[in-house]
């Protein structure tokens, strides 16, 4: 099994990395490059929790391979903040309380911000399904929705 | 943690004969890679254990998605569902198919998974393949040395079975336009709100106006080993009469086109109920549009 020398630009900055043809995106990212953002939970694509923006698009990592990613640019949790300011959905997610455990809130934010970059006044049927991919078992959505809905306010 | 998937070579064909070449040269051994929405999930899974994957989103003519008024839609093998669904053409010309495409999985797993793809996997439950059934989509097959051209209807074979042969794929899907006057829809019993495969799904098409034959088309996801049409219970539709009474008529030949099973998500009788209740309020709401 050949062995595929990758270039991705992660969170603006470009990696080189060695990789087997069997290694899914999301292993990549937490094994060689060190980012755990994205989280390997059902690995069959149920949960979203490994969700990442791949070309600013909002995809199941765990079933992306890795080399179908060469060449192209994601986006991380590890990514939103600029400068140690948390972008405004971080912020809002905080100000609702819109996480328990936090083990699904880097997939939810991350979906929260592709849906107000494609569309910047969701309603909140809009909002809940953008969020079908992503699985919370703590909240019940309901603060994760309401920051996503305040957000999108604080967007104009 | 299973951290790994069965080993495989990977290609990254950049045309459509690299790709059929590659094709031709494993065979059985090698699995198309489009989305990797069902594939990978296979792989993870051990289901299938292929030895190459041939990744076909290099591919120009695979990429393409097009409308024209003579030949209609025409939707590459690497066309993602969310290119699909929010296609104007789509969703001006062949609603049906956009809402039936919109209901897969989920956003996420609709910007890497394909229209082409969700044919392929030949899952009972496939939910575009209701809508392709009464749109009567014609399937693109190609081969190294060969092409040819498959009703949607004769596609599907048996569980997770299709006509392909294993140096054959499915190059694109075109889909005619609609009669005159039609309009269609596809109704999606399951568990839940969100992602979920369909208890049972049915796509309707409807026609207005004078002419009786062809007035309503009717198919099915997940009450079947295969997707399937209900072609002699569309003939009931032909008499003229209320439509209350012509779905009264029609509903036991339905249930002879079906063998619903029970399964983890619903149960043989329920699904079946599923398909009467479903079909009736289906057609009934198409049909009062006129």
């Amino acid at each position: 099994m050949a062995q595929h020398s990758i270039e991705l630009t992660v969170n603006g900055v470009r990696r080189f990395v060695e990789t087997e043809s069997n290694r899914t995106l999301v292993w990549v990212l937490r094994h060689n490059i060190g980012l755990t953002g994205a989280k390997l939970a059902c690995e069959r694509g149920d949960c979203g929790l490994c969700t990442v923006l791949l070309d600013g698009q909002p995809v199941k990592s765990c079933l992306v391979l890795a080399v179908e990613a060469n060449g192209r640019s994601l986006t991380t949790i590890e990514g939103l903040s600029k400068e140690g300011a948390l972008s405004p959905v971080q912020v809002k997610f905080i100000e609702h309380g819109a996480l328990q455990c936090g083990f699904c809130t880097p997939a939810a934010v991350l979906a929260a911000t592709a849906l107000l970059k494609r569309n910047p006044a969701p309603t909140r049927e809009e909002v809940i399904e953008s969020l079908e991919g992503v699985l919370c078992r703590c909240t019940g959505y309901r603060q994760i929705v309401d920051a996503i809905i305040d957000a999108s306010h604080s967007n104009h | 943690m299973r951290d790994l998937l069965p080993k495989f070579d990977y290609h990254n064909p950049q045309s459509l004969q690299e790709t059929l070449a590659l094709l031709d040269e494993h065979k059985a051994d090698a699995r198309v890679l489009a989305g990797g929405t069902d594939l990978i999930v296979s792989l993870r899974a051990l289901q299938e254990t292929p030895g190459h994957l041939i990744d076909i989103k290099g591919v120009k003519e695979f990429r393409n998605l097009s409308f024209g008024e003579a030949d209609g839609l025409s939707v590459g093998a690497a066309v993602s569902l969310n290119q699909l669904v929010h296609y104007d053409a789509a969703l001006k010309v062949y609603p049906i198919l956009a809402e039936a495409a919109g209901t897969i999985g989920d956003y996420e797993v609709r910007n890497r998974g394909t229209l082409v793809g969700n044919i392929c996997n030949g899952s009972p439950a496939a939910d575009s393949a209701p809508a392709l059934l009464v749109l009567e989509a014609m399937v693109n097959v190609a081969s190294k040395t060969n092409t040819r051209k498959v009703p949607i209807q004769d596609f599907f074979k048996g569980v997770k079975k299709t006509t392909l042969a294993p140096n054959e794929m499915v190059t694109s899907i075109n889909v005619p336009i609609p009669p005159a006057k039609s309009r269609g829809g596809y109704m999606k019993a399951r568990r839940t709100m969100g992602e979920d495969l369909a208890m049972v799904g049915v796509a309707a098409l409807v026609t207005s106006g004078s002419k009786l034959e062809n007035k309503v088309r009717l198919a099915y996801a997940s009450v079947a080993p295969t997707p399937v049409r209900a072609y002699e219970a569309e003939k009931i539709f032909e008499k003229n009469k209320p439509i209350d009474q012509l779905l009264d008529e029609a509903i036991p030949t339905v249930m002879k086109a079906v063998c619903p099973i029970s399964d983890v998500r619903a149960g043989k009788a329920y699904r079946a109920n599923l398909v009467r209740v479903m079909t009736k309020r289906l057609v009934r709401g198409l049909w009062e549009i006129n």
